[in-house]
């Protein structure tokens, strides 16, 4: 419609004047995007540059060597910071999804607006408090630094990203789907489970993959809890453990009970080091980071993709 | 409502079972390898020190072979913080290079320290075009108290004929964390001056004058301070000779108490300790900075692994024991500290700690 009034050869003077401003508009609107995307995309490319070279199959599989020689890998904080950020996932994803539910389902109760005061304070508590926090009740209990402290502190960190932005996208169901639902008889815990969920479904992933981007970057709560560990290699534990006839469940808990390194806490580690390797591995370790937040979130978008052409 | 009502009590009660469950487990869980199992595989943890931190991280590297079901793992966090550490109990064994307080030994009498290796102290610089510098103690305890701000200051010069010393402010860099080098440096400048010990003191944390006149830079560990020389322009610091030596840092020359000009290597470093012998105390510990020999080195200090005398877990205090004793007997581990840069210990001083391994205890009965 637009376009043929435009395109109408005698246009009034104010039409001219409208085009030329929406123009002039779009062209700074572009401009503000540019301005935007710098910042990522000089991050981007600055971390493959200087990251770039020392990537190869030998950085992932290898753990560290000792400091001033070459080669060696960082094969102790990719396998911790897997495991502490599973941990993490465990420890908050559940909680935080009944707690969206009971915000969506129960708005103006007391305990609704106390959870969410509570959700926003615990956001806003500084990551390095949180930390010291799990220094004090875990690791001073436990009388060790651990894995299962680092995950524990890392959760308290997601939670609130995932409360807050489950219960956004719950609240997007439209309460039709659900009022029909009861309607026909579904009691609620299995509206909220076969209805509710599925709906709210691409959000809610959206929302644990913040957190989970968000768990895997910290490193100021695993300096209290985790410590780091340059020989945390869950194929040794798993050989040692299978040589000596263990559990599984002795076999995890030596996985989950050991002091663990991440590749947030690495790469601090590594940047403050004099040594030239260290220095150059630590921008490896950024861009490794980097993708490895990068892939969770392609992944994330292909799944729910995938899952809406199902679905349709 | 009394569906939601229902529905409002059971999301609580799941929300607390849950976070119950998960603070539960966390505190319930025991410390892996306490089971009475002889064979189970040990992991050994601890922190501290960033001084011995080079070798003690090649001496884990090389321990799995000599014992592949012991898994160490060394945090290097500084002296201060290792300290604290085995007095939280949170590590298995601690570093440091800083002597336990008498107030410490009281909070937890059973805690031992063990020299392993000793280093130099090396006042490293970063001079555009000057590789070779000589000071004295005076000096580094004016250009650490602020009153030598510049290069080409006359005592500088004085010692340093020939150097064309640049007209630029000195920046100090010193550590920010609680350090056992510090300790050893500033025992050293407490030893030279007076002044120093009565207004700035020894310590593993001390009030860095340069910083009150801009003039000061503090890094985290030994690694910290390096890299603080390394990129900053006309700066000072002092570091292990290691990681002086690993990374190429030109390092000053001392003119030490007996007045000749010497450099740190291990024959300067051994004969310092030689002046030493047979000054350990009770505690096993000594300071040995300010040697009196012709060719001492003077900033010297023993690093040491803190360890409890009395244990329940005998797993882990054999396996401790065992690596203990590899590293300071074996001979391709001293070969390796020698290389990087660390003196061994001297053969009476093994032999005290030797004797002190063999009257460790767990549940009440010898280990070795």
């Amino acid at each position: 419609m637009a376009q043929e009034i435009f395109s109408q050869v005698n246009l009034p003077r104010v039409y001219r004047r409208r085009r030329l401003v929406n123009k002039i508009m779009l062209g700074l609107t572009a401009l503000t995007l540019i301005l935007a995307l710098i910042p990522l995309v000089w991050i981007i490319v600055y971390v493959l540059i200087k990251g770039g070279r020392h990537i190869n199959l030998d950085f992932f599989i290898h753990l560290p060597q000792p400091m001033g020689t070459t080669g060696g890998g960082i094969l102790h904080a990719i396998e911790g910071s897997l495991v502490m950020v599973i941990l993490a996932s465990v420890f908050s994803i559940p909680p935080a999804l009944l707690a969206a539910f009971y915000l969506t389902t129960h708005d103006s109760t007391p305990l609704a607006s106390a959870i969410r005061f509570s959700t926003d304070l615990l956001a806003g508590v500084p990551s390095i408090i949180v930390g010291l926090f799990g220094y004090a009740i875990i690791v001073l209990a436990q009388k060790h630094y651990s894995a299962l402290a680092g995950g524990v502190v890392l959760g308290m960190i997601m939670l609130p990203v995932v409360i807050r932005s489950a219960e956004e996208m719950l609240k997007l169901v439209p309460p039709d789907l659900r009022a029909g639902s009861l309607a026909l008889g579904a009691p609620e815990w299995k509206t909220a489970i076969r209805v509710v969920l599925p709906a709210a479904a691409e959000g809610i992933i959206t929302g644990i993959m913040l957190g989970v981007a968000r768990a895997t970057g910290e490193t100021a709560p695993l300096l209290f809890t985790a410590l780091g560990n340059d020989n945390y290699e869950i194929g040794t534990m798993v050989k040692q453990g299978i040589a000596h006839n263990q559990s599984i469940f002795a076999i995890l808990g030596r996985i989950f009970e050991q002091p663990a390194d991440a590749l947030p806490l690495t790469l601090w580690k590594y940047a403050q080091q004099p040594y030239p390797e260290r220095v150059e591995q630590s921008w490896a370790v950024a861009l490794v980071l980097m993708l490895f937040v990068l892939a969770l979130n392609i992944l994330a978008r292909v799944w729910i993709a995938r899952r809406r052409s199902a679905l349709q | 409502m009394s569906i939601r009502k229902t529905t409002a009590i059971l999301t609580g009660l799941i929300i607390a079972a849950i976070l119950m469950a998960g603070c539960g487990s966390s505190q319930a869980a025991t410390p892996e390898n306490t089971a009475a199992n002889g064979n189970a595989p040990v992991t050994l943890n601890g922190a501290g020190a960033t001084f011995p931190l080079p070798v003690y991280t090649e001496w884990i590297q090389m321990y799995k072979s000599v014992q592949p079901d012991v898994t160490l793992n060394y945090q290097g966090i500084g002296s201060g913080g290792g300290q604290k550490a085995i007095l939280d109990g949170t590590v298995d064994f601690a570093g440091s290079d800083s002597l336990l307080k008498e107030e410490q030994y009281r909070q937890m009498p059973d805690l031992q320290m063990l020299p392993i290796v000793a280093g130099a102290v090396v006042p490293i610089f970063n001079i555009d075009g000057v590789d070779s510098l000589a000071l004295d103690g005076q000096t580094l305890v004016d250009i650490y108290m602020a009153k030598i701000t510049k290069w080409n200051d006359p005592a500088i010069a004085a010692l340093n004929p020939g150097i064309s010393l640049p007209d630029e402010p000195i920046i100090v860099a010193h550590r920010s964390d609680g350090s056992g080098t510090t300790e050893i440096f500033t025992a050293f400048l407490g030893a030279v001056s007076q002044e120093w010990a009565e207004t700035v003191g020894v310590g593993k944390a001390v009030e860095w004058l340069p910083d009150q006149i801009g003039q000061g830079v503090g890094g985290k560990g030994n690694p910290g301070v390096a890299q603080a020389v390394q990129s900053t322009p006309f700066s000072i610091g002092y570091v292990e000779l290691a990681y002086a030596k690993s990374n190429n840092i030109p390092f000053a020359d001392m003119v030490n108490a007996a007045g000749n000009r010497v450099t740190a290597n291990a024959d300067t470093m051994k004969d310092a300790m030689a002046a030493f012998a047979d000054s350990f105390d009770d505690h096993l510990t000594t300071e040995i900075v300010n040697a009196p020999g012709e060719n001492s080195w003077s900033l010297m200090g023993y690093t040491y692994l803190i360890i409890h005398m009395e244990n329940t877990d005998c797993d882990k205090t054999a396996a401790l024991l065992d690596y203990i004793r590899w590293a300071i007997s074996d001979d391709a581990a001293a070969q390796k500290a020698a290389d990087l840069g660390y003196a061994t210990l001297p053969d009476a001083v093994r032999n005290l700690v030797m004797d002190k391994l063999h009257e460790v205890t767990c549940d009440g009965k010898p280990v070795l």
